[in-house]
């Protein structure tokens, strides 16, 4: 009986542990984390994960490929602009300043980072599309912002890379087999997100809510606006010779001069300055921008720390008195050699406890707006409305107008003149001349010289002006086929 | 109803012994008998030959009688048996001619019905100590009947023959054979020698190894505490068959990767599960602490897992540790169902035992020193390579400058001729283990307390210690009644970790032999300045011995065992367990560490972290005990209920106005957070098991488990897993009993069983986003960023465990020989599957359809070379042969594991270029391409045609115990065939970077002209060569030959004398000497083919020591 009874107490005891069971394993998601279906639910945590984009573009250094805003230095040290101090052993830097990459040296490039960021993005769609419980102003500014940042992810990527998968989901099983989408298509999506963004976002700069603006004095430039949307649009019609419609998204800009207008030389780079349409905010103390800290030289000249310099080439193409020449490069004497750097960015790091923050990592300004527009003009042969624009630039910078000096130039000489102007006006700037030359077909032209100039003579090849993808994700994609030539 | 019938016997033998006497003859009534020490009963029958008188006498009471001499000439029956009942214990009584026998004692009725009927026989079964056995085995040879005895060793069986042949027996003691009777008294059982009945813990209790049916094995104290280790499962290196342990690197808490009969998942997940008294133990560390102890070899690619270093056991004092036994087949493995797909672990410690309170102690002392140099150039050497490296370049001037060649551009004095690896790694480390204990009780009672300090110091410049103290108790009462049983144990164990927070290891390897001197003339780091005042030896390490790094762990652990018994045959029990392991560390780096250039990019920066993961765990259990028909059945039913959480922050404070408040948080300007971690596991199963023994002969077990797991996704987190195990003692088969004297022992087993695994993160089928820490945030606003890709879909993977041994013992088990042969399938593997990033992640945790199949052969042989006298000679040997398959991978093409997965081929292999030595024309590596042909640009994913299999072809251990008089030498040698990475096959040779750049002579055999055949490449000093190296990294070169055979451990012992101890009031005294990884045969060309890494390698440790008992 006693044996029944204890077997009969066990019994139960089991039923009871296998009906609790479940309970007993199953549990919350962690306190440090929050589930995907909570952060585009509530406000704030929304707000959250869309900022983390630019929080991340601003956290980059310069001292190696990543997020876009080391293209600074890296598309820079490709192109004619930078030049390495190879004593500093960066095999990585190396590759890229000598054009020798390959897809095992190539390692995360620029490629990582921003699909990535793209993930987020389309998260950040998908989440949004059918969230309900944030505020519908909200959602409009940040649907906005995520489309313009997927055309300014896919922008880079396929000018860096060429023909690149077009993502437009997190679904890991298609993602994962992804092809490769024509160059033309991409762009398409581009000109498709960018225009809805210049629908979703707000005119106006808005603040840590993200939906209301900014009073007029403390406003700060550090989000995505219509403007920006309206901006990168502009530079895409450029990109595809859309010459009419980039005139007319550069004209929308130019004409709204309440919010924007050309500052002085020396103010182009500070906060929140009028020319600015969008720009990064520091996340790091004691920082202003990476710029500032990696290419201003210290007396001691190039180091692990401040591994580029400025190239002569880009010096010996500054006309005479180009104010910009004095106000935007800087030099050192050290080793016995003299250093010229980028100086546009003139803050350095501090350990002060207290450093003012004085410059923003500027995205997009109003300067590429006026040449874009010139360009755009003067391939629809709107010669002089082209030249008032670019001498609207020079004159900024102290140099005598074409309006002057040579009214009726041809269009080809204009165009080679606002190339030259944008290679002086943009140089060690998000790319520009990198992106340029290839955008201009100029490009074999200019590194066949400049290639073996940078050590070991090796020469320049067609393909290199596309990064390779590494080797990792072409094992992991089958059907993502190598950047021809590599 | 009992009594009747033995008083009806008693009618019925006393009838017929009087027919017997009626019948009897008439005899001469005289005696002669002449003969020296012969028995009484054959007296007797010579007396009944020669007189007719009978005797009526019970064989009971016949085996007290004494032989007798005796010298009778024609004496009268009564005077001859006079002469024979002197001083026996014995009376008789003369009737009728017949002369019963009986006991000199009263009662008569009750002794007759004693001596001629079935009696209750009862006893008491001890061991030699006279401490209670309880759980022994009684039973009647003849009929199998039998019953245990009770928790005081006591016994009861009714009914039996008095006389009746007894076999009483009990796991790890000799079996004895005794004729019952009333009142036994006590039984003395000898404790077994033979290796057979040592006692093995398995999952919820205990067997043999010649009763078990799985594949356990066992190391106990005293081989473990011949080791000057820091980490238990060091001592277990090169003794445990199918075990394989690699040591990370040579500090204190190091790193151990263990692995039981191969790698079962690919990446997730192989690590074993350690139960210590009953309590699940951690078998990693949470993230955190110090870099450079290397890792236990978790996951590659784990989420959080790449993090964690050192190793939880080492929170473990071993001088704690009874036992160790480890688990491999299913059928010892399967009750713990999801967590044991590569094996299991058990830690017992010691525990009271009744007796005089002893007071032991164990005290030693020792050095440790890097076993091994490497042959480096020397300044002239080097010189010559980085000469002939810018000759090669066409470089003719020396880049000029405190970031140029400082070694030949005047900077540095070139007649400077050091040994790094002397100044940075050559230093004596210091050890002491210091353990007392006391223990004691009484049959009811028994405690032990027990106290240790652990001591050992670095062989770097500069003061660090690791430091351990800990404590721990064991309480244990028994009620009178014997139905209640509690043990509680507790320790505490606290380390502080006080090590630098960089190995010089690497520096010793590769600072040039012309660098500077590491202090200056003011003893401040030497950044050797140039006339400019600019830092020449930038890379100057010594900085890092200023920088200070504090980890104090403390590992907290209490388990309490409850048994009830319901019932004769039912019992209650249940075990209760705590563990709660924390860190709380900091890392600071002070400004002088670096060089006075880099200051003013610098500060005083503190990292203060803390992690801590505690458990618990209930565990209800239900045995039943019961003799069924001739064999014992045990049967189990259990549940587990276990909660594991894990916390862990990090956060850095920087800027410090100066090195004092560098511990404080609130002293730093600026603080930012670097990552919190919070987990949560939680884990459930219910298990049984049905065991039934037939004789000793046949054995059958049976488990089952259901096992529900927090880790898996709503639909996926139960799963049952279950085993069948068998064994067939076939030397105890009476046709082999009589035919074979050689073989004292064999028994076949098998066992066959699914086992699980769940060793991924937590919640990683949830869909996470974490904050991330910022120093300032974007405009106000904390950011979110999603942790990777989810899987809602996760399930258990699965192993399916196959196993045969066979277990021979010859020549009464003095020379014992096991084999197994083992087969793990894994499939349904949880496995990092590498995703393109175009995804947003590098990969995702999913369930993957391929196998794996790890299969081997296991086999050790023990003897006892010489057991003669004061000689005492032993020795075991181990081997195991291991082999891992990919057996199955569908769509493998279509996957992204189809560059670095080959199906057919080991689970270590991979393909690597083959390498051709050196083009003769160019002086660069060559390789073979896909068709044979000579390369120097060969293309990985088409030219990496060369399969090479990554894993220990065999290893093992041969070890010797010899004794003599009071001396006792132990040694092992440790074995492994194996390959591993080179060090530095094509390390850009002739290179110099702010002070490193040098090699071993070996480079020196370089390419120095076109015709040149050698296999080293040509010096140079730039990048141009680095694709090249790169080649050589993923070729068959970098591929060498990393199999050692090991003097692992030696242990000399000489024990005083009893009657010197007993001088010195001392119950005994032994001093002894021991070492570890003494010496080493090996061909590799690093530093140490174990750790084959550039990590400080595992040290020689030489100690000695004395161990007293009071």
């Amino acid at each position: 009986m006693e044996i029944k009874n204890c077997l009969k107490v066990f019994l139960l005891l089991l039923i009871l542990l296998n009906t609790s069971c479940k309970k007993l394993v199953e549990i919350d998601g962690p306190e440090t984390s929050l589930s995907s279906k909570d952060i585009y639910n509530n406000n704030a945590t929304a707000l959250g994960a869309v900022t983390s984009l630019y929080a991340q573009l601003s956290l980059r250094q310069l001292g190696g490929p990543g997020e876009l805003s080391g293209l600074s230095c890296i598309a820079g040290l490709s192109a004619d602009e930078l030049e390495y101090f190879s004593s500093v052993g960066d095999i990585t830097l190396n590759a890229y300043y000598q054009n020798g990459l390959n897809s095992n040296n190539v390692g995360n490039g620029y490629w990582v980072n921003s699909y990535q960021r793209l993930f987020v993005v389309n998260a950040a769609i998908e989440g949004l599309s059918t969230s309900t419980g944030i505020s519908q102003p909200l959602k409009k500014q940040l649907l906005g912002e995520v489309k313009f940042m997927r055309a300014f992810y896919y922008f880079y990527l396929v000018n860096l890379y060429g023909d690149v998968p077009l993502v437009l989901t997190t679904d890991y099983a298609v993602n994962s087999l992804a092809k490769k989408t024509d160059k033309a298509l991409v762009y398409n999506q581009m000109v498709a997100d960018l225009k809805e963004a210049q629908n979703l976002l707000s005119s106006q700069y808005v603040g840590s809510d993200g939906v209301t603006p900014y009073s007029v004095d403390l406003e700060e430039r550090v989000r995505p606006t219509k403007w920006a949307a309206t901006a990168l649009l502009a530079r895409t019609y450029l990109y595809l010779k859309d010459w009419t419609n980039a005139e007319l998204e550069s004209t929308k800009i130019l004409s709204n001069t309440n919010q924007f207008h050309l500052v002085p030389i020396e103010q182009v780079f500070l906060k929140n300055n009028k020319e600015a349409i969008w720009q990064l905010q520091p996340v790091y103390r004691g920082t202003n921008t990476a710029e500032g800290n990696t290419f201003v030289l210290p007396s001691s000249g190039p180091s692990v720390i401040n591994p580029v310099y400025l190239s002569n080439r880009v010096m010996d193409d500054f006309e005479l008195n180009d104010k910009r020449k004095t106000k935007w490069t800087g030099h050192v004497n050290a080793n016995g050699l003299t250093y010229n750097f980028p100086y546009k960015y003139k803050v350095t790091s501090s350990r002060e406890a207290t450093y003012p923050i004085l410059e923003y990592s500027t995205v997009l300004r109003l300067a590429e707006q006026v040449l874009i527009r010139a360009e755009a003009r003067t391939q629809l042969g709107n010669i002089g409305g082209a030249i008032s624009d670019v001498d609207i630039i020079r004159e900024r910078a102290g140099l005598p107008l074409i309006e002057t000096n040579n009214p009726n130039i041809g269009k080809e000489n204009l165009l080679t003149i606002i190339l030259k102007e944008r290679r002086i006006e943009f140089f060690a700037e998000w790319g520009h001349r990198w992106l340029d030359l290839k955008r201009t077909n100029r490009i074999n032209e200019v590194m066949q010289v400049v290639t073996p100039q940078k050590g070991n003579g090796a020469s320049w090849k067609a393909f290199q002006q596309y990064y390779p993808i590494s080797l990792f994700d072409l094992h992991a994609d089958p059907n993502l086929v190598q950047v021809p030539g590599y | 109803m009992d009594k009747i019938i033995r008083v009806m016997k008693l009618v019925i033998i006393l009838l017929t012994t009087a027919i017997i006497q009626v019948s009897a003859a008439s005899y001469a009534q005289k005696v002669t008998m002449k003969q020296h020490g012969i028995e009484l009963v054959n007296v007797f029958q010579e007396i009944r030959k020669q007189t007719g008188y009978d005797f009526l006498y019970g064989d009971k009471i016949m085996e007290q009688a004494k032989p007798v001499d005796l010298n009778l000439q024609d004496v009268g029956i009564e005077e001859a048996l006079e002469i024979c009942f002197k001083d026996q214990p014995l009376s008789y009584s003369i009737e009728n001619k017949i002369v019963t026998v009986r006991l000199k004692k009263p009662g008569f009725l009750s002794r007759i019905a004693a001596a001629f009927g079935s009696i209750d026989a009862s006893g008491r079964v001890v061991d030699s100590e006279n401490r209670p056995l309880p759980g022994a085995s009684v039973k009647v040879k003849k009929t199998g009947k039998g019953v245990s005895t009770d928790k005081d060793g006591r016994f009861f069986l009714r009914g039996v023959e008095e006389g009746a042949v007894l076999v009483v027996s009990f796991i790890g003691y000799l079996p004895k054979e005794v004729s019952a009777s009333a009142n036994m008294g006590n039984v003395v059982l000898e404790q077994s020698l033979s290796k057979l009945d040592e006692v093995q813990v398995i999952a919820y209790g205990t067997t043999t190894q010649r009763l078990s049916t799985g594949n356990v094995t066992t190391i106990k104290a005293d081989v473990i505490e011949k080791q000057p280790v820091n980490n238990p499962l060091l001592a277990l290196q090169g003794r445990v068959p199918g075990l394989f342990i690699e040591q990370a690197t040579g500090f204190a808490g190091t790193g151990v990767k263990v692995r039981i009969q191969g790698q079962n998942s690919w990446n997730y997940g192989s690590d074993p599960l350690y139960v210590i008294d009953g309590v699940p133990f951690s078998s990693q560390l949470l993230p955190g602490g110090n870099s450079i102890l290397g890792s236990s070899g978790a996951s590659t690619d784990g989420m959080g897992d790449i993090s964690t270093v050192g190793n939880p056991l080492s929170l473990i004092n071993p001088a704690d540790i009874e036992s160790i036994d480890v688990l491999k087949d299913a059928a010892a493995t399967a009750i713990y169902g999801s967590r044991a797909a590569s094996g299991a672990i058990l830690i017992t410690t010691k525990k009271g035992k009744a007796g005089d309170t002893r007071i032991n102690f164990n005290l030693q002392s020792g050095w440790a020193k890097v076993p091994h140099q490497l042959e480096l150039m020397n300044n002239v050497q080097y010189l010559e390579m980085r000469r002939e490296a810018m000759k090669n370049d066409g470089i003719l001037m020396p880049v000029p400058g405190n970031f140029g060649d400082n070694d030949l551009n005047g900077n540095w004095n070139t007649s400077r001729n050091v040994d790094w690896q002397k100044e940075l790694i050559g230093g004596t480390a210091g050890y002491q283990d210091l353990n007392a204990s006391v223990s004691g009780g009484g049959n009811l009672t028994t405690f032990l307390i027990g106290a240790g300090y652990h001591r050992e110091t670095t062989v770097f410049p500069g003061t660090f210690a690791d430091q351990k103290g800990s404590l721990r108790f064991n309480v244990g009462n028994t009620t009178p009644n014997q139905r209640f049983n509690i043990q509680f144990s507790g320790s505490y164990l606290f380390d502080h970790n006080q090590m630098p927070n960089y190995d010089f290891t690497g520096n010793a390897l590769t600072l040039a032999p012309i660098a500077p001197d590491l202090f200056d003339q003011g003893g401040g780091i030497n950044w050797a300045p140039d006339t400019l005042g600019n830092s020449t030896f930038m890379a100057n390490p010594i900085g890092y011995v200023k920088n200070k790094f504090l980890d104090k762990k403390t590992n907290l652990t209490a388990n309490m065992v409850m048994s009830y018994k319901l019932l004769k045959d039912l019992e209650f029990k249940s075990n209760f367990g705590y563990t709660s392991l924390s860190s709380v560390y900091t890392n600071k780096s002070f400004l002088e560490s670096n060089p006075p250039e880099y200051i003013q990019y610098s500060s005083r920066q503190t990292t203060f972290g803390n992690a801590s993961s505690s458990s618990w765990v209930i565990e209800p259990q239900l045995i039943y005990h019961k003799k069924v028909s001739q064999g014992t059945l045990e049967i189990l039913l259990g549940a587990t209920l276990t909660q594991n959480q894990g916390k862990a922050t990090q956060i850095l404070g920087y800027g410090f106005s100066n090195d004092l408040v560098m511990d404080d948080l609130l002293s730093a300007p600026r603080v930012k957070p670097l990552s919190s971690i919070s987990s949560k596991y939680r884990y459930n199963a219910l298990f049984g098991r049905i065991n039934y023994n037939w004789q000793d002969k046949y054995i059958l077990d049976l488990t089952a488990r259901r096992d529900g797991s927090s880790r898996f996704g709503p639909a996926n987190q139960f799963h049952n897993f279950g085993a069948v195990g068998a064994a067939w003692v076939f030397s105890n088969e009476d046709f082999l009993l009589d035919h074979l004297n050689i073989l004292s022992f064999g028994k076949l087993r098998g066992s066959y069983g699914t086992t699980g695994n769940d060793q991924i993160g937590d919640y990683q089928f949830l869909s996470l986003y974490k904050p991330m820490a910022q120093e300032i945030l974007y405009q106000g606003i904390p950011i979110y960023l999603p942790i990777g890709l989810t899987n809602p879909n996760l399930q258990w993977e699965e192993t399916r465990k196959l196993q045969v041994g066979l277990d021979l013992g010859f020549f009464k088990d003095k020379l014992l020989f096991n084999a197994n042969y083992y087969r793990n399938h894994s499939s349904n593997q949880l496995s990092n599957y590498g995703l393109p990033i175009i995804t947003g992640f590098g990969g995702i945790t999913k369930n993957q359809a391929y196998k794996i199949r790890n299969s081997g052969w296991e086999f050790s042989l023990s003897g006892t070379n010489i057991s003669s006298g004061r000689l005492k000679w032993s020795s075991n040997m181990n081997l195991t042969i291991p082999k891992s398959l990919l057996v199955d991978y569908p769509d493998l093409e279509k996957s992204s594991a189809s560059f670095t997965a080959i199906v057919g081929r080991p689970l270590s292999a991979i393909s690597v270029y083959h390498f051709l030595g050196v083009d003769p024309a160019t002086g660069v590596y060559q390789f073979a391409d896909k068709n044979g042909n000579p390369t120097s640009t060969p293309v990985l994913g088409i030219d990496n045609t060369k399969i090479i299999d990554t894993a220990p072809k065999y290893y093992g251990g041969f070890q010797n115990t010899l004794s003599f008089k009071n001396f006792q030498l132990d040694f092992l040698f440790s074995f492994v065939k194996q390959i591993a990475r080179s060090y530095f096959p094509g390390v850009v040779s002739g290179q110099f970077y702010a002070g490193i750049g040098n090699l071993p002579v070996s480079l020196l055999n370089r390419w120095q002209k076109p015709g040149d055949v050698t296999s080293i490449q040509r010096f140079t000093n730039g990048d141009a060569l680095s694709q090249s190296l790169y080649n050589v990294s993923r070729s068959d070169a970098f591929w060498t030959d990393a199999s050692y055979i090991r003097l692992k451990n030696v242990s000399l012992s000489y024990t005083l004398p009893d009657h010197w101890s007993k001088k010195m009031h001392l119950e005994s005294l032994s001093v002894f000497a021991q070492g570890q990884n003494l010496w080493t045969i090996t061909g590799y060309d690093g530093l140490d083919p174990e750790s084959h890494s550039i990590a400080l390698p595992p040290l020689r440790v030489i100690t000695i020591g004395a161990k007293i008992n009071l």
